[in-house]
């Protein structure tokens, strides 16, 4: 009998805390600290577990027991409070199914808890109902929740400074797998050294948890999926609803902080255990109980209304609408769920409440925007122009985007003509979309019709239907076009229709699509009132996926609603179709039901290699399927490994995205397949492998990354056959050993290399250093050709760059710091006349020897020995001799010559420059490089003085050469104009103007 | 002008180093016809020097007139058309070109453009040879397929064509093309022979050597004559009246690549390990081969190891190497030996020290 006594006792419980909840926060009805001090009392002693897994027992005890120790009396009461303000409206929910759940998995349960500790992971029957608030079960909870601290003494809340021993420092704990962890979180001190404790699946139902800094054995991601899987809620920061701060030290962070506010009770990671620990023996306990489910069930008819009452919802209707539903449930009708529990009125679609009110008001006054406008004159004025006659709702499928539109033009009075894609045959549109696309098919339409007749244009242009109706039977029309950008890019023209549609219709228009931006729409987005429809948040679908399971008579907790809307990214029809076919098979879902279901055909969503080699390398990475790992690496297959391997630090540098570009450009040359490897080989340095667990001296990790870089390396060779050898059978092989092998290796928790370094898997550096040496070696080469022209050298580009470069810039370089400024400048000139060297090519010279972290060749050359030497170098052009094709500017080209021609030319004659013209060029050269000197800003100096020298020769080449045909023009270019007819041989690049853009391009890096 | 082209010799008769070789070329050439020639040998033992030597005693002065050409050739490819720039130096008499500059293209330069060139006579044949000269640089690094395509041309075009090959290593080119050749092994210069260049360019240009001090340039220089007269040049730049102790500055490569290699002994991590590939790119950036800069870091590595190590090192070192050839993305391979060698040191000094 003490049973049933218990049975009243939660009752009454039960009801004090629905009162409680509303008015008690902090201020619990005076029985509820009396509840948890027995439990503390009596916490160790299995009596007290034996007796039941109800609240009521505890609170026999605890009458005797009224010494409340302050403090956890305080956090009990908070506890209670918070679990008073957040219960109710799941309980109801959630609470026949527990019950029912008890009875008809006793047996099982019993078996498992019978053999405890056996396992570490759940089996099937257990890990059940991961997160449902069963509220009796959540008192019982806390009570346990007290009693471990005091129960572990050491170890509990007293106990963190002694675990902590690592001390401070700790990790801040704070925005898991944030872009922004500046400081890594430690291994935990004694990782895998404790035994994780199985418990009753539910056991944490209802409580919501905290983690912060490291704990005591497991990886925080552990901790998480230890929680999740008792039932139990993990939220990021610390709020009045959080239960429990779960840490093993005390960091003073800001969630300890804001929990010590708040007076969120502290627990410690053994505390944690300790609590699933005991959970199972009371669990076991209770199945001896057979009479409490069944009287629960019964309690059921009464508790729903109950549930529709408290709901916070807006509307109320949906409350009896579900009993409706529910009535309907029973008779099972053949309708789809998709389609059986279709929002009935506006206010019931989920989430997006704002733009079906928006959509509302449009439909609303539509008539009086135009269609008045139009009655008036008959001659179809819109008088308002700000107002669109359309209106396009887009977003992801299974939001409702359609069933609104339906709905708020059925509330309205409208009469919708629905044109989904498959219709669009049947009505004979000259709009063409999915399965309609073929032009001929248009025409022929046309044809038959007239260019301007068809359907839809006479539905919208027949006043006879769509007004006198109207104004009779006060029937609306209002034309739902579905799909719209399913219409193809051939049927451009289909668009252009829909839009001189919507310009003279006389009946509202309302588009639908998914893609808002795609370019088929991009005229018809100026002609509509655009809404976004946004995914409705997991909450709130689960809200939703509740009432429709508690319809059917199915049993599913909370926790599993929400991770089945997770799973299904937001797309509601789609959870509701998997509903529907579990409920085929069951009649209780618990949370690892719905995993496994959709782990199976998981949404296929779009994940970007970013994603998808965290995916890889991740903390779950290891528990990945073979194929899901190929599908991930196969995400971007020439983007992933790259990856693996590059974001340094802080902005995207210009150049690595242009070489971006370059490469997707030239990726879709090469079709995909090695960007995966790159990524892979970028970032997989930073990952610390969660599989080795202890390592000492990083001895193993060191191992595992050679092996990973092995692999990668494998990858790239794998990647040559596909590519040289079309060998594309290979390509998974290649991805296999390019990203899933050394994924296979190292995942695990990333960390940072470098100080300040974002903990972000890098973009693979490779690209923008593939490209750079392409553009280096580009520099070489031309640097190579004028050696060789100089017929003073017959080397090889290697030897070139090996051997000669180190001399060739001491040639350069050393004069100009030791000698005299003439004498210097007179040296170098020479030397690089008799070896055709152009500035270019000192500059590439400079460029090519410059190391990171060793000092710039041209330091310590001063500015104006820099200037000195351009200026000397141009005064030689006018007789120098030039060997090299690409010497010659040539006319009229500005881009750089394809085909270099071969030629040797003498010395120019000087004759034809006026002496006038030059001096005047000249002045404004040593004018600019003056003032410029005066700035001192050394090299980006020498590089702008240059830079504008080299605009005015561009142009002074070009304009002497086409002096004869344009003279005119010529002085209308400023500046260069000035020397019209100076001959320059041109010492520059590829010639011409166009050379001007290579040096600032150049010397970028 | 620098010495190392100013004191080049210019005939075969001028040569100092290998003048038993140049005699035979010399009598090769006069007395009978040219068979195909394939010079081999590592890099600064004066293969290039020969052979400029040679085709200047075969076609006389005009051999030097040389003019570079940088040409597109649109080759038709099957399906597609494929752009090749290709920079060739050539004379009325004979071309140079590198067709490995193509990469993996390589074999349309052999098929199409070499062949196109060999078919041709040269028009002008009065008194001077019936044939001209393609000279080859870098064969060893023409892939497989160039090289087969290579054989044909050789067999088919000789009337009017010599090949001249000019390689590092033999070992990289065919069998099927060596044994078409005659082959030359010019051996890098012995180190008294660099000294006694270093002495004659000291006398023409009237500089005081320092006893010594050439045989250090010498020793330093690796056995090879470029890189010897070259580091004289530097020294000179850098100080002249020399002193006997005088620092012979490096190559900047050579230094960056000791760098890494100090890096790699000092500490294995992972840490280390993503700046090492750091400077790694910094390297290649700077165009420096990555086979160079495989083959100079071990021969750094090796210089400070243990000597239980060594063998093993060499071996991943030949493993990797091979592997980069095979493969595109020099970086991932360098990036393996690194790790490989910071695994097994680390290894080797956990078990030494503990």
């Amino acid at each position: 009998m003490q049973r049933d006594i218990r049975k009243w006792l939660m009752k009454a419980h039960d009801k004090g805390n629905d009162n409680a909840s509303t008015n008690a926060e902090k201020k619990p009805p005076p029985t509820e600290p009396k509840s948890e001090t027995p439990g503390r009392g009596g916490q160790e002693g299995s009596g007290r577990r034996k007796t039941s897994k109800y609240f009521s027992a505890n609170k026999q005890k605890q009458k005797g027991d009224e010494e409340v120790e302050d403090l956890p009396a305080k956090r009990k009461a908070q506890n209670d409070g918070v679990q008073s303000v957040k219960a109710p409206p799941s309980k109801k929910v959630c609470k026949v199914d527990d019950d029912e759940e008890d009875d008809d998995f006793s047996v099982p349960k019993k078996k498992n808890d019978a053999s405890p500790s056996k396992k570490l992971k759940s089996s099937s029957g257990r890990g059940i109902a991961k997160k449902s608030v069963d509220f009796n079960e959540s008192d019982e909870d806390d009570v346990k929740n007290i009693e471990s601290p005091l129960k572990s003494g050491g170890r509990g809340r007293g106990g963190r400074g002694v675990s902590g021993a690592p001390g401070g420092g700790r990790g801040r704990g704070g925005g898991r797998g944030g872009f922004m962890n500046f400081g890594e979180r430690k291994d935990p001190p004694h990782k895998g050294e404790k035994e994780v404790p199985e418990g009753a699946p539910n056991c944490l139902a209802g409580l919501t948890f905290v983690i912060s800094g490291t704990l005591d054995s497991l990886e925080r991601e552990e901790a998480e999926d230890l929680i999740k899987r008792h039932g139990g809620r993990i939220t990021g920061s610390v709020s009045k609803k959080t239960s429990y701060l779960l840490c093993d030290e005390d960091i003073e962070g800001r969630k300890s902080s804001k929990a010590k506010e708040l007076g969120t009770p502290f627990l410690t990671e053994d505390g944690l255990f300790d609590k699933i620990r005991s959970s199972k023996n009371l669990k076991a306990q209770a199945r001896e109980d057979p009479k409490v489910p069944v009287e629960k069930v019964t309690s059921l008819p009464k508790k729903s209304p109950q549930k529709a009452d408290l709901k916070t919802h807006k509307d109320l209707a949906a409350g009896s609408q579900l009993a409706k539903q529910k009535n309907q449930a029973i008779q099972h009708s053949s309708l789809t769920w998709t389609e059986k529990y279709r929002p009935k009125v506006p206010n019931e679609m989920i989430g997006n409440q704002s733009l079906v009110t928006q959509l509302h008001n449009w439909l609303k006054n539509w008539n009086e925007q135009f269609h008045d406008a139009g009655n008036k004159g008959k001659g179809k004025k819109q008088n308002d122009s700000t107002a669109k006659k359309a209106v396009l709702l887009s977003g992801p499928p299974g939001i409702g985007k359609t069933t609104s539109a339906k709905l708020v033009s059925k509330m309205l009075g409208f009469q919708a003509i629905e044109v989904a894609y498959f219709l669009y045959k049947f009505v004979e549109l000259s709009v063409n979309a999915s399965d309609n696309r073929g032009k001929a098919d248009a025409k022929i339409f046309k044809g038959i019709s007239g260019s301007n007749a068809n359907c839809i244009k006479e539905l919208i242009s027949n006043e006879a239907l769509g007004f006198d109706m109207d104004r009779s039977k006060h029937l609306k029309t209002v034309l739902i076009m579905d799909e719209v950008d399913g219409m193809s890019a051939g049927d451009r023209g289909g668009v252009a229709d829909l839009i001189a549609s919507i310009k003279i219709s006389k009946i509202p228009i309302i588009c639908i699509c998914n893609d808002r931006y795609s370019q088929k729409l991009k005229s018809l987005v100026n002609y509509c009132l655009l809404l976004s429809f946004r995914k409705p948040t997991k909450q709130q679908m689960s809200k939703r996926l509740i009432q429709v399971a508690n319809a059917e008579g199915l049993k599913v907790n909370e926790i599993a609603l929400e991770e089945l809307a997770e799973r299904v990214n937001g797309d509601m029809r789609m959870a509701l179709n998997q509903l529907q076919y579990m409920s085929l098979s069951m009649s209780v879902i618990n949370y690892d039901d719905v995993r496994q279901r959709l782990q199976e055909s998981a949404k296929d969503e779009d994940i970007s290699p970013f994603t998808a080699v965290d995916k890889l390398f991740g903390f779950s990475g290891g528990k990945l399927r073979m194929d899901e790992r190929i599908g991930l690496s196969m995400s971007d297959p020439d983007l992933v490994p790259l990856l693996i391997q590059a974001f340094v630090s802080g902005s995207v540098p210009k150049l690595l995205f242009c070489s971006v570009l370059e490469y997707v450009k030239d990726a879709k040359l090469k079709a995909e397949g090695e960007a995966d490897s790159v990524i892979c080989q970028e970032n997989y340095i930073n990952y610390r492998p969660g599989s080795i667990g202890k390592d000492d001296n990083g001895m193993k990790r060191m191992r595992l990354i050679a092996r990973a870089a092995e692999s990668i390396a494998d990858g790239d060779i794998i990647n040559v056959q596909i590519r040289r050898y079309r060998q594309w059978q290979l390509s998974q092989a290649g991805s296999l050993s390019s990203c899933i092998i050394p994924a296979a290796l190292l995942h695990g928790s990333r960390e940072t290399l470098e100080q300040g370094e974002r903990n972000f898997n890098r973009f693979g550096g490779w690209l923008g250093k593939n490209s750079t040496v392409g553009k280096n070696l580009r520099l070489l080469e031309d640097l190579h050709v004028h050696l060789l022209a100089s017929r003073e050298s017959n080397l090889g580009r290697e030897t070139l760059r090996l051997d000669y470069i180190t001399v060739l810039l001491k040639q350069l370089t050393d004069p100009l710091r030791m000698l005299p400024k003439d004498e210097a400048v007179e040296k170098v000139v020479e030397f690089m006349n008799v070896y055709s060297i152009s500035q270019e090519d000192m500059d590439t010279i400079v460029e090519l020897s410059k190391f990171q972290g060793h000092g710039n060749p041209l330091d310590g050359i001063p500015s104006t020995v820099k200037a000195a030497l351009t200026r000397a170098y141009k005064d030689e052009n006018k007789s120098r001799m030039v060997r090299a094709a690409d010497l010659v500017a040539l006319p009229g080209k500005k881009k750089a010559l394809k085909k270099r021609v071969a030629a040797i030319l003498e010395p120019t004659d000087d004759g034809l420059r006026e002496e006038n013209g030059d001096a005047l060029a000249e002045s404004e050269e040593e004018n600019s490089s003056d003032t410029e000197d005066m700035e001192g800003t050394g090299n980006g100096e020498k590089l702008q003085s240059e830079l504008q020298s080299l605009n005015s020769k561009g142009i002074q080449v070009e304009v002497e050469l086409k002096s004869g045909k344009e003279k005119s023009k010529a002085t209308g270019r400023g500046k260069g104009g000035s020397a019209s007819t100076e001959k320059k041989p041109a010492g520059r690049g590829r010639g011409g103007s166009g050379s001007s853009e290579k040096p600032g391009a150049k010397r970028k890096r | 002008m620098l010495w190392v082209d100013k004191y080049r010799p210019k005939t075969l008769d001028q040569v100092i180093v290998h003048q038993e070789i140049a005699e035979n070329l010399k009598k090769l050439v006069t007395e009978q016809d040219c068979p195909h020639l394939l010079f081999y040998g590592p890099s600064g033992s004066g293969k290039k020097t020969l052979i400029m030597a040679l085709l200047r005693q075969i076609f006389g002065i005009s051999a030097e007139k040389v003019k570079v050409e940088n040409r597109t050739w649109k080759i038709d490819a099957g399906s597609r058309t494929i752009d090749l720039e290709l920079t060739t130096l050539s004379s009325t008499n004979h071309v140079e070109l590198s067709p490995s500059d193509a990469g993996f293209q390589d074999r349309y330069i052999v098929q199409e453009i070499i062949k196109e060139m060999a078919k041709n006579r040269p028009i002008d044949t009065k008194g001077r040879k019936g044939y001209k000269v393609l000279v080859l640089n870098e064969v060893d690094k023409l892939s497989r397929e160039a090289q087969h395509s290579l054989r044909r041309t050789m067999e088919k075009y000789s009337a009017s064509c010599r090949l001249i090959l000019c390689c590092n290593s033999s070992s990289k080119v065919t069998e099927a093309i060596r044994s078409r050749c005659l082959n030359v092994r010019i051996n890098a210069p012995k180190e008294d022979q660099i000294v006694k260049v270093l002495e004659f360019i000291g006398k023409k240009e009237g500089l005081q050597l320092p006893p010594g001090f050439a045989a250090r340039i010498a020793d330093k220089s690796n056995r090879s004559l470029r890189r010897a007269i070259l580091s004289f040049e530097t020294c000179r730049v850098q100080q002249y009246p020399f002193s006997s102790n005088q620092a012979i500055p490096p190559m900047d490569w050579e230094e960056y690549v000791s760098e890494i290699c100090s890096d790699m002994m000092r500490e294995q991590s992972p840490k280390r390990l993503f700046q090492v590939r750091g400077k790694l790119y910094e390297l290649l950036i700077n165009c420096i081969p990555p086979e160079i800069i495989l083959k100079k870091l071990l021969s750094e590595l090796l210089k400070k190891l243990d000597e239980e190590l060594k063998h093993e090192v060499c071996h991943w070192a030949a493993y990797y190497e091979h592997r980069m050839r095979m493969g595109q993305k020099a970086i991932f391979h360098l990036e393996a030996f690194v790790a490989k060698f910071m695994s097994i040191y680390k290894g080797f000094l956990i078990e030494t020290f503990g």
